[in-house]
């Protein structure tokens, strides 16, 4: 066995086994995972259990031999079993496979490129069955055993085939179709034959697509996988990149802690042991003194008992006068207290230890310092609503903020002694949206960062302002023709506002493309917007300022058919009334001035007339009037400055037709500067239509009702005009616009 | 009926020609004027017609008027007949301008001296619109007829005379009622004889009184310095009158400083034209 690798028997198999790598392995089920053998099962084989095999079959050949360790031959022969079962499927493996299994027939050593493997039997159920079977060693044991190995081994095999499949054998005889239930391709004409008689068949084709399918579903799993994993690994390099920050902050964190304690200790342990040389000096000191002190009055004593000895040998009567002295000298030296309390004590003052600075800063090792201030970003573009706006602010990326405390209140504009209310609120992120604001108004915001060591100072300040209130359109001041239509509306805001956006939607017509086109940056509240004829538009306006644009406006619509005015009341005459759609003046029959006369500069004073605002675009504007035939009016175009104290068409600013009905004759004059041209019409007309033409220079007028060209004017235009309208006796013109062009009148 | 081109010309984009033909109402060689604008190239046109005043023959309309701009631009036919036969040996044919040659004032005579050639209204409204309808690119269904002084009157007649043939009339300082005109007395008493009533057939003012027809629009340019005028040969004002009773539909322009000349038609032949093309283009 381990002999065709080339070595001797009983050596280093152990070092020899583990070091092959049998590549092979992969081909087989899980299963026959290799696996290095417990030491004890080496030592065991090195006893000389060997087996061999030949490249004969050795179906129901085999023997075991004994004596032999039970467990580790059942091993074996499960594992022979299990090449058995690899045999039936290809004979190239047997070489690779290491049976320790002596077979009588062939004594010697036949292996070839043979192994050292050390195999564990399949899983645990054979592992159990190995135990099962020691001490018998039985052939017909080692047979159910077989059986057992290949039941076990039955899946893997199949699992086996599935990997055969795509080769074909024959490429003359190619496989066309596939035999589901085998999974083999098979031939057709194998069908009805053998075994897939009964089974299951699709194309080859088809399988091979739904296998291709199948693979690339897989493959589809696996590249998302590969993806996710990636995805993963690049976070996990974020995290390690953190991890290390983080901690390589926290050691200097530490360090500088430790340090400033260290520091600290060791300051205070140069003023305590300062303190406590000073005292010691000043004790021994003290005793010193003392003891001096105490030495002197022992001499004193000393000198004195000698002294009085000296009086005891002495004479009666030298006695008697030194003693006298003696006691007087004596009487005063023990006068004098000798001084026996000790000054100092010899053991120190309970000296306590004050570590509570020490204590502190130890402590401060794991707290945290307070934040410092927060950046308090200015306002984003677009980030505000007409209540609301966005606050964003940012931290040191040092500092821990727990919360943080942001401040508004409305910017005081000049009004002083009005105490604004200032509001504070506590957020968690670094971000908010402070709702319930004024709109277009603006707001001193600032913010202070805290955790539990404290709150940062204040950040800075900054302004923020709420967008806008949303327009109001003038509806009825809407002006449009073919080309264009003049938007005007009203702020809506007390406040100037930055600028405002016109959008525009064509609606409900067939080919409209339903796309909004905005025009922005109007800087007043009027835009002349270029329009695509015969559409109808939606329109909305908003309003801009730094913090954003309000919401719409309400909407407003315009149709391009024609062109639309409406009378200017601010030109009527005071007998004039202008109806509520502005498209009807009246002239009532009653006597006198009807209304108040307002002086206005724009207001016609002489003939009783009334001017339309008609758009300001070059190009053709058609309306008609709806006359009295009886009714004495007056119809035409007039620059704006035309004099209200003259009569329309009696000056170079208007060209007006004229009629008049005097004693049952219709008069028609078609007046500019106060000359007409002599025109004789039979039929009064009921309806005019008025055609203004600026790149032609023309006025033209028309019965509408016979499509009756009347008279038209060639007239310089070197500025724009406005419809204008007069009724010389009580009655009223009806305007109609907003229509298309009639035929006949494009032939002028 | 033969058509023999006289003569063609190129004007505006578009060919002025004049035939030559045997007129089967006339009875005599007759010469007409065709302008065919451009778009006569490519496809049908509408047919304007025009009738010329006393004296002229189909050359005064085409060398004078200087219609081809606006005809070549609005795509009309514009054709323009003599004004009476010629060369018929009438006796009295040739002895005043005001009747006989080139003065056949759009009658057809019954006086036994004239009625086998002075039909010029039947020529006019029959033979030469279906000469013209045969042998040119046109819409016969879009014709539309002016004229000058008595071919003003010619126009007049022929469109009342026939409601809804011609879709639109213009005239130039026409003859508006000849039945009270010294030309048009002399004419009619020449060619209808003594009995006046059968001269209302062809007056305009008269016709217009008992017009049935559909809507017509008609429009009349008069020269305020036309001598004829004040000589009391054109009588606008009965017209306008009989139309404003009439509700028939007129502008009447008097144009002040004009006089009775082709320098007054050239100046608003364009509009004339543009009215015609209105109704024959709509």
């Amino acid at each position: 066995m381990e002999e065709g690798a080339g070595e001797a028997p009983g050596l280093g198999r152990s070092a020899a086994s583990k070091d092959f790598r049998f590549y092979h392995m992969d081909l087989y089920d899980s299963q026959d995972r290799l696996q290095i053998f417990p030491e004890e099962s080496t030592r065991m084989r090195r006893e000389g259990v060997q087996a061999e095999m030949t490249h004969e079959p050795m179906r129901g050949g085999v023997k075991v031999k004994a004596p032999r360790d039970l467990g580790e031959e059942v091993d074996e022969l499960v594992h022979l079993y299990g090449l058995e079962d690899d045999h039936e499927l290809g004979d190239e493996f047997i070489e690779e496979n290491t049976p320790r299994i002596e077979v009588s027939e062939y004594p010697s050593y036949m292996m070839m490129g043979s192994e050292q493997r050390d195999w564990r039997p399949t899983g645990e159920a054979a592992q159990g069955e190995d135990l099962g079977f020691m001490g018998w060693g039985s052939a017909g044991q080692c047979q159910d055993l077989r059986e057992a190995y290949r039941y076990s081994h039955g899946r893997a095999s199949e699992e086996y085939e599935c990997y055969v499949i795509p080769e074909e054998e024959d490429e003359e005889e190619a496989a066309d179709v596939f035999c589901v239930t085998c999974k083999t391709p098979i031939r057709a004409s194998e069908k009805d034959q053998d075994e897939h008689k009964q089974h299951e068949v699709t194309p080859l084709s088809k399988a091979l697509e739904s296998a291709k399918d199948e693979i690339h579903k897989n493959m589809y799993k696996l590249e998302k996988q590969i993806i996710e994993m990636e995805n993963f690994a690049s976070h996990l390099e974020e995290v390690f990149i953190t991890v290390e920050e983080n901690f390589g902050r926290q050691e200097q964190n530490f360090e500088s802690h430790y340090n400033e304690i260290l520091e600290t200790l060791a300051q205070k342990y140069e003023e305590k042991i300062q303190a406590l040389g000073e005292k010691k000096k000043e004790k021994l000191e003290a005793l010193y003194g003392q003891l001096v002190n105490c030495g002197e009055n022992l001499d004193t004593c000393k000198e004195l008992m000698e002294t009085i000895e000296e009086m005891c040998h002495e004479e009666k009567v030298d006695f008697i006068k030194d003693a006298v002295a003696m006691a007087d000298r004596l009487g005063k030296f023990l006068k004098t207290k000798t001084d026996e309390e000790i000054s100092a004590q010899p053991d120190f003052e309970d000296q306590t230890l004050d570590f509570s600075d020490v204590e502190e800063l130890m402590g401060s090792i794991n707290t945290i310092p307070a934040p410092s201030a927060p950046v308090i970003n200015p306002q984003a573009p677009n980030s505000a609503t007409g209540s609301s706006v966005r606050v964003c602010w940012s931290l040191y990326s040092d500092d821990t903020v727990e919360s943080y405390q942001l401040s508004y209140r409305p910017v005081q504009d000049g009004s002083p002694g009005k105490e604004q209310t200032e509001v504070t609120m506590t957020i968690k992120e670094t971000y908010c949206s402070v709702t319930n604001l004024l709109p277009n108004t603006q707001y001193e915001f600032w913010v202070t960062a805290q955790n539990r060591a404290g709150l940062s100072p204040t950040s800075e300040r900054a302004v923020y302002m709420t967008a806008p209130c949303p327009p109001i359109i003038k509806s009825k001041e809407i002006r449009s023709c073919e080309e264009a239509a003049l938007i005007s509306w009203e702020s809506g805001n007390l406040n100037p506002v930055d600028s405002y956006t016109v959008e525009l939607t064509q609606a409900e017509t067939p080919g409209a493309s339903g796309v909004t086109e905005s025009v922005v940056g109007i800087p007043t509240c009027e835009c002349l917007v270029q329009l695509q004829p015969r559409q109808n538009y939606t329109i909305y306006v908003r309003a801009l300022n730094v913090g954003g644009p309000s919401a719409r406006s309400e909407p407003a619509t315009v149709h391009t058919t024609g062109s639309y005015f409406s009378l200017d009341e601010h030109t009527c005459h005071p007998r004039l009334t202008v109806s509520e759609d502005g498209l009807t003046v009246v002239r009532s029959e009653r006597r006198g001035p009807a209304k108040e006369p307002v002086p206005s500069d724009a207001q016609f004073t002489r003939c009783a007339a009334v001017m339309g605002n008609l758009i300001p675009v070059r190009g053709r504007h058609y309306w008609e009037v709806e006359v009295d035939e009886c009714l004495d009016y007056t119809v035409g175009v007039a620059f704006e400055d035309v004099p209200r104290q003259e009569d329309l068409g009696a000056n170079r600013l208007s060209w007006c037709m004229r009629h008049a009905f005097a004693s049952s004759r219709h008069k028609y004059e078609f007046l500019h500067n106060k000359m007409t041209p002599d025109i004789r019409i039979t039929v009064p007309p009921k309806k005019i239509g008025i055609l203004l033409d600026y790149e032609n220079a023309k006025l033209s007028f028309f019965n509408v009702d016979i499509s009756q060209h009347l008279y038209t004017f060639s007239c310089q235009l070197h500025q724009f005009v406005h419809p204008c309208f007069s009724l010389e006796k009580p009655g009223c013109l009806k305007i109609y616009n907003g229509i298309s062009m009639p035929k006949h009148v494009t032939f002028y | 009926m033969a058509l023999k081109q006289v003569s063609s010309s190129k004007c505006f984009g578009g060919l002025q020609k004049v035939f030559e033909h045997d007129s089967v109402e006339l009875k005599c060689k007759m010469k007409f004027a065709v302008y065919l604008p451009p778009k006569a190239e490519t496809g049908k046109c509408p047919v304007l017609y025009w009738l010329s005043g006393l004296t002229c023959t189909e050359q005064n309309f085409i060398s004078k008027s200087g219609y081809h701009q606006a005809a070549s631009e609005h795509g009309l036919v514009v054709i323009a007949p003599d004004t009476s036969p010629r060369g018929c040996n009438i006796k009295g044919e040739e002895d005043s301008w005001d009747f006989g040659t080139g003065a056949g004032f759009y009658v057809d005579a019954t006086e036994d001296l004239w009625k086998t050639n002075y039909r010029m209204y039947s020529y006019v409204t029959k033979e030469l619109p279906q000469l013209v309808n045969d042998n040119f690119p046109v819409d016969p269904q879009r014709m539309s007829v002016f004229g000058h002084s008595m071919g003003g009157h010619g126009a007049l007649i022929c469109a009342l005379k026939n409601p809804g043939k011609y879709k639109s009339v213009s005239a130039f300082a026409p003859l508006c009622n000849p039945v009270l005109c010294r030309w048009g007395k002399k004419a009619f008493t020449g060619y209808l004889g003594t009995d006046q009533s059968k001269w209302e057939a062809y007056d305009a003012t008269y016709l217009v009184k008992s017009y049935p027809g559909p809507q017509l629009d008609i429009l009349i340019d008069q020269g305020k310095e036309d001598e004829f005028l004040s000589d009391g040969q054109l009588l606008p004002d009965n017209f306008i009158a009989a139309c404003t009773e009439k509700k028939i539909p007129v502008v009447f322009r008097l144009q002040e400083g004009y006089d009775h000349s082709y320098y007054f038609i050239a100046t608003f032949i364009a509009d004339h034209i543009r009215h015609h093309a209105k109704y024959l283009n709509a």
